[in-house]
């Protein structure tokens, strides 16, 4: 079938069984919610779907709900995540495994509908697990995966499946579904510790007031998340004897041979795998490596895939003002005891508030990368092509005096 | 999929895969593929997102790849809009804005003088346009059209007046793209109609008269069989210093600066003002949301067409019914 990114995800709740959806609209993430009222509406997807007064509300209701015993589903994107964040670190303290789709849009202000990674990755250190997809059947397949991690006994923590507004929410392509019996045996019911019932008493979320209790729980959620990349490679393994597509932490493309190798995730992975295939053509060896799971960080598989290589750019789609990308200083962490670590790693930021990204633009990182090894600090690139500043500049200089 | 690396192999492996490829490539990847992209400019309420499904569905029917996506941001009826199909017989790796279109539809010639949209930017070497227009020659005369493309024309808008009773020309559009294309039959075309059109909740007979609308259109024009070029691009990437000038405030100190958007182009119908009824009540010019309307020294409305968007409420509001509103079709 043809359909959005936003429709996949829909279709990840429904063949995911969730049974609770509190609900709040925010563009670009409401075809989803949308899609789900109607089923509901219709009698096509048995599950409750709940209107709630603000994100938080929503995040709250949602994490009580999987305390219950529910499979919960829900959907935001950029300030409406925000909104919710407090919940969120309470959420994963519960050990809560609900599901919270983002459908990235950058933050305001300046005020934009398009995406980028700071809303996301906003919520990196909530123990929430954290999934970047790149095609609509990944939304679709990482849901059902993400499920199956999150629940898993011995990871037992809520999780984020990010998919960038636009370039897959309101985009188009195939998407295989999966049959319903093929996904209740990958993914069977969940079976919840201690839910909240009426005849056995449990305290959730309990105050601590003390140091070393807080700790253990913490300790205790931080090797749950690392062990949640073990359980997601176990439980690809299935999905992949089940519904026949493989899927790893991180995704290497044309990197056997590859000496140039660009870091990314998410949507324009897809322009950027373009540029290292047109690159090959020309002889260059280039490759790519996407990150599909950014928490728990897979550090190991990192530094295994990068390491050997001459040069690596990391590309951010998100900044962290002051200080530059967030996943640059990640993939930097990942390598520095590596001894044969690359000789070159290149920070860059693009894509901020969805602009637009060139095949050329990619093209030029690598050329970049080329061309920068031995350099004692090499400049960090911030991708904007010429032409793009001059409009801009137009545009500034327009709403500093009136032409007419 | 020969090029993803099988990781659990690669674990056994470990640093061996860094040296020994485990897979050789095949050739046929490192071909050109076929893919096709159609970019279509309209404007909002015209059916320009609408005209990029049913393109995608009817070549997805015949079989190809497809990927297909709007651009819009804070919807309003009249403004430009984008949206694009791109067609294949393998993997699409392209996602977002289609840069380099083979074919562009044009659904609003008047699109071509627009600095925002952007019309002709970026297309292929012996791509082709396509303009909703009763003329080709004429809108050459008025509008720069590149060179080295090929040019092909209907009036869509007018047919759709006919068939449907409303110039909305999704349909006429996707069926203009699927021809001019060459890889979708009719029958394919009809049936993406119907799925699309039944989607967003058109009645059985609304669909029914796209369908033949369509069926018109689609009959009415060749395959271009295009083989297109890339065009020579010059790409160069701005230094921070040249950003970081003293102009980062956003904030937007000019007065009244709409103005400078004129927003004339965005009717398809223009209201015009019967003076001989019009009883200077002024309804009109309370009701005008674009402050179009000015008042003159007797009292009566009188029109800005540069900045009037043709929303019609000034005629459906008028009391004495003394505005008019006539089909407008670029007069030259």
């Amino acid at each position: 079938m043809l359909m959005t990114g936003n429709m996949a995800a829909a279709w990840g709740a429904r063949l995911g069984r969730a049974d609770y959806i509190p609900a709040y609209p925010i563009t670009p993430q409401t075809e989803i919610i949308e899609t789900i009222a109607k089923w509901v509406r219709l009698g096509e997807m048995d599950a409750k779907l709940v209107q709630m007064e603000s994100e938080h509300s929503m995040l709250t209701a949602a994490g009580a709900a999987s305390l219950a015993g529910a499979r919960v589903f829900t959907a935001t994107s950029s300030q409406g995540l925000l909104y919710a964040l407090e919940m969120l670190y309470n959420i994963s303290g519960w050990r809560a495994p609900m599901m919270l789709i983002n459908v990235a849009r950058a933050l305001a202000a300046p005020i934009t509908l398009e995406p980028d990674h700071n809303d996301v990755l906003a919520a990196r250190d909530t123990g929430f697990l954290q999934f970047h997809a790149e095609t609509c059947q990944e939304v679709l397949d990482l849901i059902l995966l993400a499920y199956r991690v999150a629940e898993d006994s011995s990871v037992l923590l809520p999780a984020i499946v990010n998919l960038d507004g636009f370039y897959l929410s309101f985009t188009r392509e195939k998407v295989t579904l999966p049959s319903e019996q093929d996904v209740s045996t990958f993914l069977p019911d969940y079976n919840p510790p201690n839910p909240f019932r009426a005849n056995m008493p449990v305290s959730k979320g309990a105050t601590v007031l003390n140091g070393a209790l807080y700790s253990y729980f913490k300790y205790h959620m931080h090797t749950s998340s690392i062990r949640a990349l073990s359980v997601f490679e176990e439980a690809a393994l299935q999905f992949e004897r089940i519904f026949g597509r493989s899927y790893s932490p991180v995704e290497p493309y044309m990197m056997d041979d590859a000496e140039f190798v660009i870091v990314i995730s998410n949507s324009f992975s897809t322009i950027a795998k373009q540029a290292v295939r047109r690159l090959r053509e020309r002889g260059f060896p280039a490759g790519l490596l996407k990150l599909r799971m950014l928490r728990p960080f897979p550090s190991s598989l990192v530094a295994r895939y990068l390491s050997a290589r001459r040069g690596v750019a990391v590309f951010d789609q998100n900044i962290s003002l002051g200080s530059g990308g967030i996943i640059y200083p990640e993939v930097v962490a990942s390598l520095y005891h590596r001894r044969n670590r690359p000789q070159l790693l290149l920070p860059v930021i693009g894509g901020l508030g969805g602009k637009q990204i060139t095949v050329e633009e990619m093209e030029k990182i690598f050329e970049a990368i080329k061309n920068e090894i031995g350099a004692e600090s090499p400049d960090p690139i911030f991708l904007m092509r010429q032409e793009e500043l001059e409009t801009t500049k137009n545009m500034v200089r327009t709403a500093k005096e009136v032409q007419i | 999929m020969p090029l993803i690396t099988n990781y659990f192999l690669a674990l056994t492996l470990d640093f061996y895969i860094l040296t020994q490829p485990l897979i050789v490539i095949p050739d046929k990847f490192l071909m050109i593929l076929m893919i096709v992209r159609v970019r279509f400019h309209g404007r909002g309420g015209q059916g320009a997102k609408t005209a990029s499904r049913i393109l995608g569905t009817a070549s997805f029917v015949e079989g190809m790849n497809v990927q297909d996506s709007p651009v819009y941001g804070a919807e309003r009826r009249g403004a430009p809009v984008t949206a694009f199909t791109r067609i294949s017989d393998s993997e699409i790796l392209e996602r977002g804005y289609v840069f380099d279109p083979d074919l562009l539809i044009v659904m609003d010639a008047t699109l071509l003088a627009s600095p925002v949209a952007k019309v002709t930017d970026g297309i292929r070497k012996k791509g082709a346009i396509f303009l909703n227009a009763q003329s080709a020659n004429i809108i050459g005369e008025h509008y720069t059209l590149p060179s080295d493309v090929r040019i092909a024309s209907y009036d869509l808008t007018s047919s759709a007046m006919e068939m449907l009773g409303k110039p909305i020309i999704s349909s006429a559009s996707a069926a203009a793209a699927a021809r001019l294309v060459g890889l979708v039959k009719e029958s394919s075309l009809e049936q993406a109609i119907v799925t699309e059109l039944e989607e967003i909740g058109l009645s059985e007979e609304m669909i029914k008269k796209n369908v033949m609308l369509g069926r018109k259109i689609f009959s009415s024009l060749e395959p271009l069989e295009l083989a297109t070029e890339e065009s020579e691009k010059k790409l160069r990437i701005v230094p921070l210093e040249m950003i970081t000038s003293n102009d980062g405030l956003e904030d937007i100190i000019a007065v009244g600066n709409s103005k400078v958007a004129k927003t004339g182009s965005w009717r398809i119908f223009k209201p015009v003002v019967d003076y001989e009824k019009c009883t200077a009540c002024t309804v009109c010019y309370a009701y005008c949301p674009e402050s179009a309307l000015i008042l003159r020294q007797d009292g009566k409305p009188e029109i800005d067409y540069d900045n009037c968007k043709g929303c019609l409420i000034c005629y459906r509001e008028c009391p004495p019914k003394a505005i008019n509103i006539e089909r407008e079709v670029i007069a030259f």
